[in-house]
């Protein structure tokens, strides 16, 4: 559109459902200082209606239609989304675009929602593995949006009024920060109705062009410090290593499934490296995990092994010892391809559903310029064996991880 | 007799995937007296070697195909799911007839899954709702076979050894199965289901019918509780208020499935509104009610502060209540049947998802078209017959709360005075 917002189409055969997707650059990482948890909060203060919406209005109407909603907030995005069948999706489109980019955020709704929000952490905080990942991201990520928990903190949402909250939807809810993913059974004429519909009409001017807010850079902007430490949890059961490096942003593609094969050879299945060593040879773990979670100012990597406590040092000197290993002998054949098919399957298995095609293509459509959500498997296919190693485990380094371990608090 | 109990297909356009779901019919609530967790454990070692693959060869022939094998244990059932390519199909499905009929149960792999299983039961109790659910399910159903976690219990899988997982092995082959498979499906594989030594039982067969009859689920009947209080040095209470009800396929399933939707299906519901909209007293809020062949769990459940844990158990109270002694308004009744077919169109929106609810269904004694037929009783049910089913089947909650000693302790009364 003129205004810079993108509209993207993702038809499926046989899909008996049409996903509504709407994406903003608005995640945590572009909240200023006393914001933090706003980005999170709007998202819940939007379901509470619009200028022409009653609260709980929407939600009566989608799931009347026999369809779903739902919005998600992470630290780049946010994206709001309804799930329902093609002979409802007109109208459910004019509802959330309405409902999204004229939320009332009345002050009555707004004080309710906010003991909502401040139940959702208060849950996050009842559960240990959450504080532990809270507590990596914090020390590994101490000066960078990233470091800090998404739902915010309560001091500041205590402090938040409406009006801060309308003046964050203003600066962030424009047409070049806006996607629209429309998946699925897509019905005749909806492509064609966005022409004249709301979304032309969202300002078209950049944040930076209205009040001088300096965005966050997009491309290698994580701040990441390496090092180590220790702490008790309470009610946690079973120990935990953590660890976590920085990886390639989003944005760098082939990077990014390279870092994708690594973890997925050193950690996914009984036959990669670290479950093989660890879980299936030695027996000391009772589960360990490696994850890409893929953001726009840089990647991170993390590793999690859950045992008993009394492993962990064995744990932890095992997890060093395959990591370097991984540095000096060579990536197997047969090694590199077994990654290369998880890879490429997981990423083909989950284009059966209008939902998740949708949040696959949205990041990359919000971000940079559309694709089809297969063409990642090229850059799959150009890693050599060597590439790999000399490109990404030359960075998981034990040295240049944060290692967190965590273990149950002592009684008394 | 035939390979496979039963064999569903259903193609479906897809870019080339398949999903097959092997559905047996023996879950956690067949446990034996003492060896609760015996089906978990065995479905875990299924994978760990079997036919003519040892635990690395299958590792290697599945992870190698970027494929996925695993076995889910629930209450009523074991259920094999395979996701690969169609090109993969016919190297990959008759693994799923191996680990039925020929699982190698080799001593080291038991030990290793039987440790895993043990710890795995450890790190649940991190989790409050786990322990609320846990408290609910020991005082709903008590001795009976969903009266455990399909995990297991510490006591009894520390217990347990290989004989016995032999011994369940062998029942296991002779039990009855259904295949469901969704997606590509390629030509060849119906002639490898026929012909195939992998699909061919070694025991004799048992009948369905004892196999669901004898699962004992019920239990708790003579239960003098209605209170289960789990102390958790946490922020919050979490609340479980339920009660058994139905099987799934039960004449008045339609009616509950109905009251679910209204109550706890998206964020127009009763709960949702009414806890987060109304009072904003908790952020997760539901109603789970899933399909089992026997007395289905009926719960409601929710997690607040404690300085609001009166209030929610109140709220909560009520919304039961009412359920038991005012009809639906007929516009709720109207969306909640709305609610319950967007469900199931949004249930089945992948292969896995569709061949699943197929096996199930069978796995169930229910017929395929259950879902539809449902769908036209809950269309001619009145708001007088959905309260009066409730009034037959949930007049009996049980409450089971996770949290600070002393806030249960004050609800427990609270709980006590309203009974």
């Amino acid at each position: 559109m003129a205004n810079g917002c993108r509209c993207v189409f993702a038809p499926i055969p046989a899909a008996g459902l049409t996903c509504l997707d709407f994406w903003c650059k608005a995640g945590s990482a572009f909240e200023q200082p006393g914001e933090e948890g706003l980005a999170h909060f709007l998202e819940h203060m939007v379901f509470k209606g619009s200028h022409s919406l009653e609260a709980g209005a929407f939600d009566l109407r989608v799931e009347a239609l026999g369809g779903s909603s739902n919005a998600a907030t992470g630290f780049d995005d946010v994206h709001f989304h309804v799930l329902v069948p093609p002979e409802g999706a007109q109208e459910a489109l004019e509802l959330l675009l309405d409902l999204v980019l004229e939320p009332a955020l009345r002050a009555d709704a707004y004080a309710m929602e906010r003991d909502v929000v401040l139940e959702e952490i208060a849950q996050y905080r009842d559960q240990p593995d959450e504080q532990v990942v809270q507590q990596l991201l914090a020390a590994s990520c101490p000066e960078h949006p990233y470091g800090r928990p998404i739902l915010g903190w309560e001091d500041s949402l205590q402090a938040s009024t409406p009006e801060t909250m309308a003046a964050f939807h203003r600066r962030r809810y424009r047409g070049p920060n806006c996607c629209l993913l429309v998946t699925g059974a897509i019905p005749d004429g909806l492509p064609q109705s966005l022409s004249t519909g709301r979304l032309v009409d969202l300002e078209a001017a950049s944040t930076e062009a209205v009040d001088g807010v300096t965005a966050p850079p997009t491309q290698g902007g994580l701040s990441f410090r390496p090092g180590r430490s220790t702490i008790q949890v309470d009610r946690l059961e079973a120990a935990r290593l953590l660890m976590a490096w920085p990886a390639a942003p989003a944005g760098q593609q082939r990077q990014v499934m390279g870092y994708d094969l690594a973890t997925t050879l050193l950690a996914e299945g009984r036959r990669s490296r670290l479950v093989d060593r660890l879980r299936e040879q030695l027996q000391i773990v009772e589960s360990i995990d490696m994850d890409l979670t893929t953001l726009e100012q840089g990647s991170l990597v993390m590793l999690e092994a859950c045992c008993p406590p009394e492993t962990i040092k064995e744990v932890e000197k095992e997890v060093h010892r395959v990591l370097l290993q991984c540095r000096s002998e060579p990536v197997q054949p047969e090694e590199l391809e077994r990654a290369r098919q998880l890879v490429g399957n997981g990423l083909r298995f989950s284009l059966e559903a209008p939902g998740s095609v949708a949040a696959i293509a949205g990041s990359q459509a919000l971000w940079r310029t559309p694709q089809a959500p297969l063409a990642a498997l090229a850059d799959l296919d150009q890693w050599s064996a060597v590439e790999l190693q000399q490109d990404v485990f030359s960075h998981l380094h034990p040295d240049q991880a944060y290692t967190l371990v965590a273990l149950p608090k002592e009684e008394g | 007799m035939p390979p496979v109990s039963d064999l569903i297909l259903d193609p479906h356009t897809t870019a080339g995937v398949l999903a097959a779901k092997l559905w047996i019919r023996r879950g956690s609530a067949c446990d034996p007296d003492q060896q609760r967790g015996a089906h978990q454990l065995l479905g875990s070692l299924l994978s760990r070697g079997c036919g003519p693959y040892g635990p690395t060869e299958l590792a290697d022939l599945v992870e190698g195909c970027g494929a996925g094998l695993r076995c889910d244990t629930n209450e009523d059932g074991l259920l094999i799911s395979l996701k690969c390519r169609d090109s993969d199909a016919e190297r990959l499905l008759p693994v799923i007839g191996w680990m039925v009929h020929q699982p190698h149960l080799l001593p080291d792999q038991v030990e290793l899954e039987k440790e895993l299983s043990l710890q795995a039961l450890v790190r649940q109790k991190e989790d409050p709702f786990h322990l609320a659910y846990d408290g609910w399910r020991t005082l709903a159903y008590g001795s009976g076979g969903y009266g455990h976690d399909p995990m297991g219990v510490t006591d009894d899988l520390n217990r347990m050894d290989r004989d016995q997982l032999v011994a369940l092995a062998k029942q296991l082959d002779g039990a009855s199965t259904v295949l469901a498979m969704s997606g590509t499906i390629p030509d060849a594989l119906l002639n490898l289901l026929n012909d195939h030594e992998a699909f061919q039982a070694q025991a004799t067969p048992t009948s369905s019918a004892d196999e669901i009859s004898s699962q004992g689920a019920e239990g708790g009947q003579d239960r003098q509780q209605s209170l289960c209080l789990r102390h958790q040095n946490t922020e919050q209470v979490v609340l479980m208020l339920g009660q058994p009800s139905l099987p799934h396929g039960h004449e008045d399933d339609p009616a509950l499935r109905l009251l679910q939707a209204h109550l706890g299906q998206g964020m127009s519901s009763l709960l949702f509104r009414r806890l987060r909209e109304d009072h904003g007293v908790a952020y997760d809020v539901g109603v789970h009610y899933p399909a089992r062949a026997k007395a289905s769990p009926f719960v409601f459940h929710a997690a607040t502060s404690v300085d609001k844990a009166s209030l929610t158990l109140s709220l909560l109270h009520q919304s039961w209540n009412e359920i038991c002694t005012t009809p639906l308004r007929e516009a709720d009744l109207q969306l909640a049947r709305v609610k319950v077919r967007g469900q199931l169109a949004h249930g089945s929106q992948t292969t896995g998802q569709r061949a699943e609810r197929r096996a199930q269904l069978r796995g169930l004694g229910l017929p395929d078209d259950y879902d539809q037929r449902s769908l036209a009783v809950m269309d001619a049910l009145d708001a007088k017959a959905v309260q009066e089913a409730a009034g037959r089947h949930l007049g009996q909650p049980l409450l089971s709360l996770c949290g600070p000693e002393a806030s249960l302790r004050a609800l427990g009364e609270q709980w006590e005075q309203r009974q």
